[in-house]
């Protein structure tokens, strides 16, 4: 190989070594998190209302991903058994199955949607399914889904 | 030198320099295209099974942890423990997410593995790592763009773009098109 062919290989080497990710500790997602201060999970399901619409920073366990896109994680609660889900754009940010068990704070914007209550037994018996766990419609009674526009995320290593 | 032994230079490295990338991307966008039917990043196994918690107080989480690992066999680093609530116990260590029914023993092991390959395949291919890969993946996408456009001017004649060629990239606009107006 010629010399300044060699160069050029080994400088195409550098520039794609340089482009693999650092093994870094906490892990950004999309845009990452701004927003200092946190709303606890719960204030945000007892007072739903208040916060629709509103960008905020929440922080907790991550207790489930989406195991087919990576596309929402459910984020634990200040108090026991409470949850929220925070959903992202397919492919915009994609949640890796290692990120369960993982601290995260997740910024996004408190959003609304209203299900039927059909439509809402059907997704969450989904859920159930896929998770092994067991799904009684009766215990259904919010139509509401309460949830986060996910902008971004740290997730901890 | 001639502007056409230029053009065939050009087409000929980059292609050479390409090739590595093309292929990765090809069989990533195969696989990613198939999202509905399977996981192309992970391999996921989900495991019903059963564990013994006699004896053990509902409340120690830890000496429930420990119990549960050690029948289960598992092994891998504890990430996390998370008491969902009364009768649940959900166990994280790494690749295998735990589900334990308190009351019953009832277990349900969702184990995730990265896909050989793939896994980096797809890194790459839906740009995960974003920074400088970004830039690499945009550098490359102009060189494909080179590749298109040197590749219609390699041969003259009959088999050129005047000749043959001019149909056949004529088809390859008509293919999408087609589909386009199929699904609007």
């Amino acid at each position: 190989m010629e010399k300044p062919m060699k160069k050029i290989v080994l400088m195409f080497w550098l520039l794609v070594l340089g482009a693999l990710p650092l093994q870094a500790k906490t892990e950004i997602y999309g845009k990452g998190v701004s927003i200092q201060e946190a709303t606890p999970v719960s204030a945000i399901l007892d007072d739903p209302d208040a916060y629709v619409g509103k960008t905020v920073r929440v922080e907790g366990l991550i207790i489930d991903v989406c195991a087919k896109r990576g596309c929402w994680v459910y984020v634990a609660g200040d108090r026991q058994g409470e949850k929220i889900q925070v959903k992202v754009t397919d492919g915009e940010i994609v949640f890796p199955m290692s990120a369960s068990g993982r601290m995260a704070a997740v910024e996004g914007v408190v959003e609304e949607l209203k299900l039927s209550r059909e439509q809402m037994i059907s997704y969450l018996q989904h859920l159930a399914e896929e998770k092994g766990q067991p799904f009684d419609p009766d215990t259904v009674t919010d139509e509401r889904m309460i949830r986060l526009r996910g902008i971004g995320a740290e997730i901890e290593g | 030198m001639k502007w056409r032994k230029f053009n065939i230079i050009i087409h000929r490295d980059l292609g050479y320099l390409c090739f590595g990338l093309t292929i990765i991307y090809a069989i990533s966008g195969v696989a990613v295209n198939h999202i509905q039917d399977w996981n192309p990043t992970y391999v996921l196994e989900k495991i019903v099974s059963s564990v013994n918690l006699a004896g053990i107080e509902s409340a120690d989480n830890e000496a429930l942890t420990s119990s549960v690992l050690e029948q289960l066999g598992e092994t891998s680093e504890l990430k996390n423990v998370y008491r969902q609530d009364a009768d649940t116990l959900k166990i994280f260590v790494v690749n295998n997410n735990i589900t334990v029914d308190l009351n019953t023993g009832s277990v349900f092991q969702e184990k995730s593995t990265k896909r050989p390959f793939l896994y980096e395949a797809n890194f790459l291919h839906l740009n995960h790592p974003k920074k400088l890969w970004t830039w690499f993946a945009d550098l490359y996408a102009v060189s494909l763009g080179l590749l298109a456009v040197s590749g219609l001017f390699i041969l003259k004649g009959k088999k050129g773009l005047a000749g043959r060629g001019k149909w056949l990239v004529g088809v390859g606009f008509v293919i999408p098109l087609f589909f386009l107006w199929l699904y609007s």
